[in-house]
């Protein structure tokens, strides 16, 4: 698209605007990308090495993204080492004679425009250099070809410049690298005083030199002429491109960095970089006393979360670690659960170094060079691909995808993946290449870690287990539970559950009370905090079946300085959890003896007068004495409210706790103790979670704990008062690991002070003064308010009688807290939309405008935009309808019955319906009868990938991807076995009777250029259907939108958090994600800003009820609107919220039989409904003069705020949701009526060339040679025999596809039956992905050299989600291979980490190893391991399967397949095993379900003799 | 709990009928523990409480229903109690299926109800079967009065509460027993007078003063009350009866509540009255209307030995105002009810009356209400004899500004007292008023609600006034 009113004035004006109205923040902004490294094993140069790289770079356009004007790249770039004889006659041109000694090259980006600054840049620059004593050569100016940019790169280019200059001093290749190193930093510092924003260093090192700019990838020599040159030659080359959701162009955020090119998103960056300003105190005096103050901050302000990575990363190299133990120490293996699997040094080595530092978790996969050692490596994870080639002539190509660097397969002697957590080296001086367990060896045996690790000290043992005293008498305790906020409910519901299971209480729809700011009710300070999850452009982990790679284990301090190579005198205490009994509290205070420091944080509740003093007052008191306990030799602080009485009430500890953590790191003391709370409030693990991420470094719910151990029937401290304590730390343990893996986070020392949340309805000046740097973008409860309402709280619970209030937080009650959902509207709802009565509908809309302020939009008001218009002159009813739709409620939350009725009204109507996950019945695909059409149109494919065939993707209109759900954003799902009837079993391809799980990520979307690749491939298996991309409202949204934009959807749906859901945990449904209003607003903003807005629909949901909530989402943005839980009320949903006990009492959230009996819904209910909604829509456009819902969309001008909230609060402050970034004529909202093309395929070619089999029916053959840029191949192919020859596609292997090469991404991705790929060479990732009937075949280049048996074949995520069809592959699969595997056949002989996880259907053999945590969450289906290492013991998650020896029958199906295997691909290793198969046979697992292999034994069992007989 | 998938309604057991009409005792069994609770586990734990939504009271029914569900009853106990001031004695008179039970989601759903008014009576006479319900807890003493007049639920509720306030509390009485219509009003089959007295004693045993045979106007005028007291609550009921009008409704007809208290005072074995008039024995008995109290006074007859049982209602079954269940527990004990039937004439032979005509109805247009109005269906009409005719037309309030001598007193036009919708004072500073009196004749349930309500004003009142007496010393 062009864009020729494009300005940078303009777009920085924007920008500025939304930053300063509050819903932009540049860190907000994502990236990730494609990456990887070539080297010479001996450090050699060559000119090769620099040809390949770009070509890789051309071959890797795809996972980048290009902005709206088509030739700007979000970034691309190449480092190389100094090609001397290039830059030896670049001086000689200059005049200067070169001297003898090396070129030293720095490769600036200087001001352009503004010349003065220019020269002062120079200036700057030169007398850094010359004041080190280098000798000057000058400036070149870099040769580039602008005519490769486009707009907005060519208005943000900078002037580039080389700066050449020489050591006349001789000094080592490392002393000069450490010079040039503060030399940087120094130009830094000076650029940022003088505020030379433009002046930045791309690299100055005398090893190497960094070409990068904002060009498409493929463009980077047009635009770099140097590259071009002969001459230009390198030992090494490091690669990047770059996809960023970003929204303002900046040439120097493209990568490589100084040290290291990332690919993915730092998840943890907020806790790293706070930490980081505690270690980098140490840092800089052990390795720079003499020039501390320049080499701080380490990390820079502002710098993209790779950019801190590269920062830290490379003082760590300069202060004297290599490459590799850098990595290590930064990007650790998963090593806490995994001892058994891992040599004891090296878990000592990874140990030790969890001491010291916090792991930079997410998402990762590094190409890094410190001069010496060049690394590739990846995150504990895995979440990203790493192939790697070595070839005969001692190259190493490592890179996101096979074949981007063409290397013939003759040269080619070994390839592989890299595991999670580990990574390559070469070191380019010894001219050595380590392989993963090599260089790990070499690490850990570079020092005594085990003798070292002598320091760190396990307390678990001495302190967690014991008896669990009660210290309050009932009546004390009543009292103090109801001064802390404790309800009838909060015990009964929350606490209880916990008490009893062991984990948190499950509960069912969205949350309808008013947001925390907006509540009269007293309401903890953890309500205003709102958890923040991953989405898209990093995955949540799934801490239940993935735990092995999480962690919990809390340290009361740190080991000392980071770059303290031995023993310290630092004892570092360790515990399981950060979560502490009141047993385990009393025992380890005793322990720590005199090094605690208790510290009271108590409000006279006299000193109130409800102006706020009083209390911050009582709090600068505690950071007073914090900071003066640490400065005086405190180890360990205790903030503790539990000696509040009646003249005393708790400070709110949450701020408290904040406070001190932000006061003791600005002080640089943060690192020298534990930070530990004792809060009465704190019972739920969102509270829990709020304080570790706010400093806490272990949390005492004291109060909580006593709740349960105290309870009236078993008062004491027996064994089972034990128990039940055990239990509530287990689920809240549970609660905290859910928490920090919804942000994608692994390790809790990595969470905590990282303030994951977004502060929803705080004031500003209450932030500002105790919690700097978080955000709360609409203000809102400030000191006095929160005095008045905590000092309320305190006396009514002091005085008259003890008595709990009742609750009504979770579920209503009339003495508890609003909630937007009442009898009342129900019942005049049903009347209204039951017999189409206006008045009772005029009812319900009363009812709804009398409850007062729920959600923001409650305090906007609408401003006409010209006189009334006569009702009848407005939109038709039609024409607004036809924008509603009904989210994606699946079929198996819903029965049958309910899930068809919405469907039939929605297509009634000529609006949609969302299938939800869970298949669709083939039946719907024709339509009744009657006329009525029982499908839905828009099919959704979510994480568990239930029942989603090619067939289902073809039959619809559009594809929604659920990237996460409002009710529990960043969570999976679970439809427990009870309601997994046959039906819907057989709808999702499942076993009746047995749990399903929804994993919480996309396995094929770690990023953002992933979920741009499953755009692609579901755009070519429905060559018709828009693509939409659910995403939930939280801070961050809107950069999110963008990427999703440039990632070709279509349709972009912000959920708002109060969303309804079967099932989820009930702290997930309260306090994670954000309002609608903001979220929305957020992606309309930045995708406005961008350009991106007129090519994408967005689509608004989330408690949307009355036609006014319509209008108020319109203005914000919204062209199409979800209206879920009021179309179930109109179903005759009761909210009786036990969707997930399967006991719907009216038949609509159940599969029981008789329930579903109960069913009194109709689809002309439904009908009414939207009638009714869009019906007030007319009528409210018709008051603002509005004659086309159209007219105010994205009119936030519109807007006005009425309502400031309640008295008692600072201020509350939605001028953020109404800033219009871009008022220009361009329309703000979707103006394409086509989806958005995607780049062509090699299937273009496939179906011409099949045009016989399309034709007439006839079998074919054809031959390709494929490329890794040739992605989905056979995928659009698929649809077109769907199309022509029905969902049952043809007979096997109609259409054989002969491919040669290294296949692109998602190779036969939903590849239907009578297709067969069979693939010479190798393939990325995906291969298979939804598999569903086809045929493909995986063998070895032909003619290559390496070794077929250990080399990887095939990458990541291969047949994830695949429903039928075979897969047979004659090497290694990367990780996560046949990850929900519900009905294909495979063999591969090997796979990565994660295999087989959560497979409900379908047969794997796997002949060789396995990676860790093997078939965890697998339920059905059957897998055989060969496994003659006995290596599967320590490597399988046996939480839902079992391991059984092979009988006669399962050997007999095991065998045959090997035997297929060995006829398809010519295996040499199943030819082997088939020799000697009465041996072999020994050394194979069976792997099945549990849960299958119970029912299957106890149906045996209980069949009657006769039928046994 | 969630049981109703699998577990069936059931009531507790009603005695057989022909044990029933032959006492005045209540006509449900016992129920066993464990039955209970497993009715109890049938509720959904809903989202949307229907139940407490239907319950005037707000009662927490599903709180309630939770722990009785799970063998926690003495829990259930203190969470009925602590926004009811008497659950046993709603259990056992409120038309549930009008209420709580009527809203019940399992109900509107077609499974059934959870039993919650039985419940609801469970948990509280385990309660005091128990010794968990303790002696009134007076409040920190604030040396303030009250004066209640009147002794019926919304003078229970409001003394009580006032009392546990620290009040001084005083209730006034015009009968000679406490307990207004609760004592009086409804038969001992609905409602033991041990279940009122041992509530009447626990209040006294807290420190509320009765003072019976007290009727304002009389012993005393309301001025000199709101002289003696810091507040005074009106919660006197309505007790004039809408007088049957028709040719020959003279006062040979009985009216409900002199009928229904005599029979009480017989139960609570007091002196028989002199003449035979108020006792149905041996009579043909009609009862013309078709409320609650029209329920009671037939099922009363009933266990007083009548030859034969006559409702007279004008409307059909459906649309009768009275409880279903009710009408059911009559039907079984031998009550023949007369629907679309209106009185046209009283008829006697000059001393004794023989029969009542009755014109036949049929159901018309929708009034504003929505019920369809009756209206004669001509030339139907029938003769049915009977020696005792009972009006059970409902009641009216009582002239108050009249008897209490306070013409200041604001009325409204249906003649209850005037208050101001949030705080319940009346036209007088200092006086309140609740219960039927406010509103107009009800059910029981509402007059706790409206004592509840006006205790919590005059609390308010009292610590207004306190705070003015403070600022003014």
């Amino acid at each position: 698209m062009n864009q020729p009113n494009w300005s940078e004035s303009r777009h920085r004006k924007g920008l500025e605007l939304l930053e300063a109205s509050g819903l932009y923040r540049p860190e907000d902004e994502r990236d990730a990308c494609g990456v990887g490294l070539i080297a010479d094993m001996k450090g050699q140069p060559r000119r090769e090495i620099v040809e390949l790289a770009i070509h890789a770079l051309k071959s890797v356009w795809h996972r980048g993204a290009v902005d709206a004007d088509g030739r700007t790249g979000d970034g691309a770039g190449l480092r190389v080492g100094v090609p001397q004889d290039f830059f030896k006659a670049a001086v000689a041109r200059t005049g200067h004679e070169p001297q003898r000694g090396d070129v030293i090259v720095g490769m600036v980006f200087l001001p352009r425009t503004d010349f003065a600054a220019r020269e002062r840049a120079r200036a700057i620059i030169e007398a850094e250099i010359l004041g080190q004593g280098f000798s000057f050569y000058g400036w070149r100016q870099t040769p580039t070809n602008t005519s490769a940019l486009g707009t907005k790169a060519r208005s943000t280019l900078p002037e580039i410049e080389q700066v050449l200059f020489r050591d006349p001093q001789g000094r080592d290749a490392a002393s000069v690298a450490h010079t040039l190193y503060l030399i940087r930093r120094r130009i830094e510092r000076r650029a940022r005083e003088e505020n030379l924003r433009e002046l930045y260093i791309c690299s100055l090192s005398p090893h190497d030199i960094i070409y990068k700019g904002l060009f498409r990838a493929e463009d980077i020599d047009s635009f770099y002429l140097d590259l071009k040159d002969e001459r230009f030659i390198s030992p090494f080359a490091i690669f990047h491109q770059r996809y960023s959701t970003n929204t303002f162009p900046e040439w120097r955020l493209a990568q490589p960095f100084r040290m290291l090119a990332h690919n993915g998103e730092i998840n943890t960056i907020r806790g790293n970089t706070n930490w980081m300003k505690s270690h980098e105190i140490h840092i800089a005096e052990t390795a720079f006393e003499d020039a501390r103050g320049d080499v701080t901050p380490v990390i820079q302000p502002g710098a993209s979360d790779s950019a801190a990575l590269d920062q830290v990363f490379e003082i760590l190299v300069r202060a004297g670690r290599n490459a590799p133990m850098t990595k290590t120490l930064l990007i650790p293996e998963a090593w806490s659960k995994r001892a058994d699997v891992m040599p004891d040094g090296w878990s000592a080595m990874y140990e030790y170094f969890n001491s010291v530092m916090e792991p930079w978790d997410g998402p990762a996969a590094i190409a890094a060079f410190d001069g010496r050692w060049a690394i590739a490596g990846l995150d504990r994870n895995g979440l990203r691909p790493m192939r790697y080639a070595l070839t005969s002539d001692g190259l190493l190509v490592a890179g996101s995808e096979t074949g981007m660097a063409p290397i013939a397969p003759e040269r080619v002697i070994e390839r592989g993946g890299i595991t999670p957590g580990r990574m390559i080296a070469l070191d380019l001086e010894e001219g050595r290449f380590y392989r993963e367990h090599e260089i790990l060896d070499t690490l850990s045996e570079t020092h005594p870690y085990q003798r070292w690790l002598g320091e760190v000290e396990d307390i678990e043992p001495a302190i967690g287990l014991g008896p669990e005293p009660v210290e309050f008498t009932d009546a004390e305790r009543l009292r103090r539970q109801a001064a802390a906020g404790f309800s009838f409910e909060a015990i009964e519901l929350v606490l209880a559950a916990m008490a009893e299971d062991g984990r948190e209480a499950v509960g069912s729809m969205g949350d309808d009370t008013p947001l925390a700011v907006l509540s009269e009710s007293y309401r903890p300070l953890s309500h205003f905090f709102r958890q923040t999850f991953a989405q898209v452009t990093n995955p949540p982990i799934d801490s239940l079946r993935e735990g092995r790679v999480m962690g919990l284990k809390t340290r009361f301090r740190n080991l000392g300085n980071i770059l303290a190579k031995g023993e310290t005198r630092a004892n570092v205490l360790v515990l399981d959890s950060p979560i502490l009994t009141n047993g385990a509290y009393m025992r380890w205070r005793e322990m720590m003896g005199g090094a605690v420091k208790e510290i009271d944080c108590l409000l006279p509740v006299g000193e109130a007068t409800g102006d706020g003093h009083a209390l911050g007052a009582a709090i600068d008191r505690v950071i007073e004495q914090s900071v003066h306990a640490v400065r005086d030799g405190a180890a360990h602080l205790v903030l503790t409210d539990h000696r509040s009485d009646d003249k005393h009430c708790a400070l709110p500890m949450i701020l408290v706790a904040g406070a001190v953590h932000s006061r003791l790191t600005h002080h640089g003391l943060r690192n020298a103790c534990s930070l530990n709370v004792r809060s009465a409030e704190c019972f739920d693990p969102h509270y829990a979670a709020v304080l570790i991420g706010l400093g806490a470094t272990t949390v005492n719910p004291y109060l909580a704990f006593e709740t349960v151990t105290a309870n009236r029937d078993n008062p004491g401290e027996g064994h089972e008062a034990r128990s039940r304590a055990k239990r509530l730390k287990l689920a809240l343990d549970g609660g905290l690991l859910k928490v920090i893996s919804k942000m994608g986070i692994s390790i809790i020392s990595s969470y905590r002070g990282g303030c994951n949340f977004e502060v929803l309805g705080l004031s500003r000046a209450l932030i500002e003064a105790y919690l700097p740097g978080v955000v709360s973008r609409i203000s809102g409860l400030g000191l006095p308010g929160l005095e008045a309402r905590t000092v309320d709280l305190h006396r009514s619970a002091w005085r008259g009688d003890a008595r709990l209030p009742v609750g009504g937080f979770y579920r209503q009650r009339s003495s508890g807290d609003r909630h937007a959902v009442t009898a009342s509207s129900i019942t005049e709802l049903q009347q209204a939309v039951k017999h189409n009565d206006a008045a009772a509908w005029k009812r319900y809309r009363e009812a709804l405008a009398a409850q007062g302020a729920i959600q923001l939009r409650d305090l906007l008001d609408m401003r006409p935009l010209g006189p009334k218009l006569p009702v009848d002159s407005v939109e038709s009813i039609n024409g607004i309808r036809r924008r509603f739709v009904t989210p994606g409620m699946s079929l198996g939350a819903l029965s049958p019955e309910a899930h068809g009725a919405l469907n039939v009204a929605m297509n009634r109507i000529g609006a949609k319906s969302v299938s939800g996950e869970g298949g669709e019945d083939p039946r719907r695909y024709k339509p009744l009868p009657n006329g009525d059409n029982m499908n839905s149109a828009v099919k959704q494919i979510a994480s568990g990938r239930f029942g989603v065939t090619a067939e289902y993707l073809s039959e619809c209109r559009e594809i929604e991807i659920k990237i996460a759900q409002g009710a529990k954003p960043g969570e999976g799902g679970q439809l427990p076995g009870f309601k997994v009837t046959d039906f819907i079993a057989k709808m999702r391809l499942a076993t009746p009777g047995v749990s399903l799980i929804s994993p919480p990520p996309h396995h094929d979307i770690y990023s953002i250029e992933d979920l741009a690749q499953l755009i692609y491939d579901l755009k070519q298996i429905n060559p018709r259907a828009r693509v939409g991309v659910k995403l939930v409202a939280s801070a961050g949204v809107g950069a999110v939108a963008a990427g999703v934009a440039k990632a070709n959807a279509d349709i972009i749906n912000i959920s708002g958090s109060v969303g309804g859901t079967g099932a989820a945990s009930l702290s997930s449904i309260k306090f994670a994600g954000g309002p609608l209003e903001l979220g929305l607003a957020e992606a309309h903003q930045m995708l406005s800003l961008n350009g991106l807005r007129e090519r994408i629909t967005l689509r608004a949901d989330g408690g949307m009820r009355s036609g006014r909530d319509i209008v108020i989402a319109a203005m914000l943005g919204a062209e199409e609107f979800g209206i879920g839980t009021a179309s179930l009320l109109a179903l005759g949903c009761l909210m009786v919220r036990q969707c997930h006990s399967n006991t719907c009492p009216v038949g609509i959230c159940t599969q029981d039989d008789d329930l579903r009996l109960r069913f009194g819904g109709a689809p002309d209910y439904v009908v009414n409904l939207m009638s009714f909604l869009a019906q007030d829509v007319r009528e409210i456009l018709a008051g603002l003069g509005a004659s086309d819902l159209e007219d105010v969309i994205g009119r936030t001008d519109l807007l006005d705020q009425v309502s400031r909230g309640s008295e008692a609060l600072d201020d509350l402050d939605l001028s953020a949701i109404m800033a219009r970034a871009d008022a220009t004529e361009r329309p703000a909202r979707s103006t394409r009526e086509q989806r958005n093309p995607v780049a062509p395929s090699l299937d273009e070619q496939i179906i011409k060339d099949a045009a016989p089999v399309f034709a007439r029916a006839e079998k074919m053959q054809l031959d390709y040679v494929v490329k890794n840029t040739d992605r989905a191949v056979g995928t659009r192919t698929s649809s077109e025999i769907i199309r022509v020859f029905g969902g049952a596609g043809l007979a096997d292997d109609y259409l054989t596809l002969k491919l040669r090469g290294s296949a692109g991404q998602s190779l036969g991705a939903f590849a239907t039956r009578g297709l067969r790929i069979e693939l010479d060479g190798d393939a990325n990732d995906y291969v298979g992905k939804g598999l569903s009937g086809a045929t493909i075949v995986v063998r070895p280049f032909g003619g290559s050299r390496e070794q077929t048996t250990g080399s990887a074949i095939i990458g990541n995520t291969c047949l994830y989600g695949a429903t039928s069809g075979q897969l047979f592959a004659a090497g290694l699969a990367g990780q996560r291979f046949a990850v929900r595997n519900s009905g294909a056949v495979t063999v591969v002989e090997g796979c990565g980490a994660n295999g087989c996880e959560y497979m409900t259907g379908g047969t794997a053999v796997i002949i060789g190893p396995v990676g860790d945590n093997f078939a965890a969450g697998m339920t059905g289906g059957d897998v055989f391991v060969h496994d003659p290492e006995r290596r599967l013991d320590a490597r399988l998650n046996t939480d839902t399967v079992v391991a059984l020896g092979l009988t006669a029958e399962s050997e007999a199906r095991c065998r045959e397949l090997i035997e297929q295997h060995a006829r398809q691909t010519g295996s040499v290793e199943a030819q082997r095993l088939l020799t000697d198969w009465e041996i072999e046979r020994e050394d194979f697992v069976h792997i099945r379900g549990e849960e299958v292999v119970r029912r299957e034994t106890s149906v045996e069992t209980s069949l009657p003799a006769s039928m046994l007989a | 709990m969630l049981r109703f998938v699998d577990i069936d309604q059931a009531y507790p057991g009603k005695r057989p009928e022909t044990e029933r009409r032959n006492d005045f005792l209540e006509i449900y069994q016992p129920v066993e523990t464990p039955k209970l609770t497993e009715q109890a586990s049938r509720c959904s734990q809903c989202g949307i409480p229907f139940c407490q939504t239907g319950c005037p009271l707000q009662n927490n029914i599903p709180d309630w229903l939770m722990l009785a569900g799970t063998g926690r009853m003495r829990e259930a106990y203190e969470a009925s109690a602590a926004t009811s001031t008497m659950p046993e004695i709603c259990g056992r008179i409120c038309p549930q299926d009008r209420l709580c039970e009527g809203s019940c989601v399992v109900e509107k759903s077609g499974h059934g109800a959870v039993t919650i008014g039985a419940v609801e009576q469970f948990i509280t006479d385990t309660a005091w079967d128990a010794g968990w319900v303790t002696p009134i807890q007076p409040g920190v003493p604030r040396g303030q009065s009250v004066g209640v007049i009147g002794s019926g639920p919304a003078g229970l509720a409001a003394a009580e509460r006032l009392r546990e306030a620290g009040c001084d509390v005083t209730v006034y009485e015009r009968a000679d027993r406490a307990g207004g219509l609760l004592m009086y009003g409804i038969p001992g089959f609905k409602l033991d007078k041990h279940v009122v007295q041992r509530r009447l004693d626990r209040l006294a045993e807290g420190g509320v003063a009765f003072k019976l045979n007290f009727e304002i106007g009389q012993e005393a005028s309301l001025g000199l009350l709101r002289s003696q007291h810091d507040a005074v609550l009106i919660a006197t009921g309505v007790y004039a009866a809408r007088q049957l009008v028709c040719p020959g409704a003279g006062d040979e007809i009985v009216q409900a509540l002199d009928y229904l208290i005599r029979s009480n005072r017989d139960g609570l074995g007091d002196p028989k009255a002199a003449n035979e008039r108020l006792s149905a024995e041996g009579k043909n008995v009609i009862v013309i209307g078709g409320g609650d109290t029209a329920m009671d006074c037939v099922r009363t007859a009933v266990r007083q030995n009548a030859r034969s049982v006559t409702c007279l209602y004008r409307r059909d079954r459906k649309n009768m105002p009275g409880s279903a269940r009710e009408v059911r527990h009559a039907e079984e004990e031998g009550v023949v009810f007369e629907w679309l039937s209106a009185p046209l004439a009283v008829l006697s032979d000059g001393a004794e009356v023989t029969g009542v005509r009755v014109q036949r109805m049929r159901l018309g247009a929708l009034d504003a209400s929505g019920r369809r109005m009756p209206e004669a269906d001509a030339g139907k009409t029938v003769d049915l004899p009977a020696n005792m005719v009972i009006s059970a037309l409902g009641f009216q309030p009582e002239d108050l500004r009249k008897s209490f001598q306070v013409p200041d007193l604001n009325l409204t036009d249906w003649g209850t007292v005037e208050s101001d919708p949030d705080s319940s004072m009346t036209s007088l500073n200092g006086v309140f008023v609740a219960g039927d009196i406010q509103r107009g004749a009800s059910l029981v349930v509402w007059a706790i609600r409206d004592g509840l309500d006006a205790a919590r004003s005059i609390e308010n009142y009292l610590d207004n006034r306190l705070a003015v007496l403070g600022a003014a010393e």
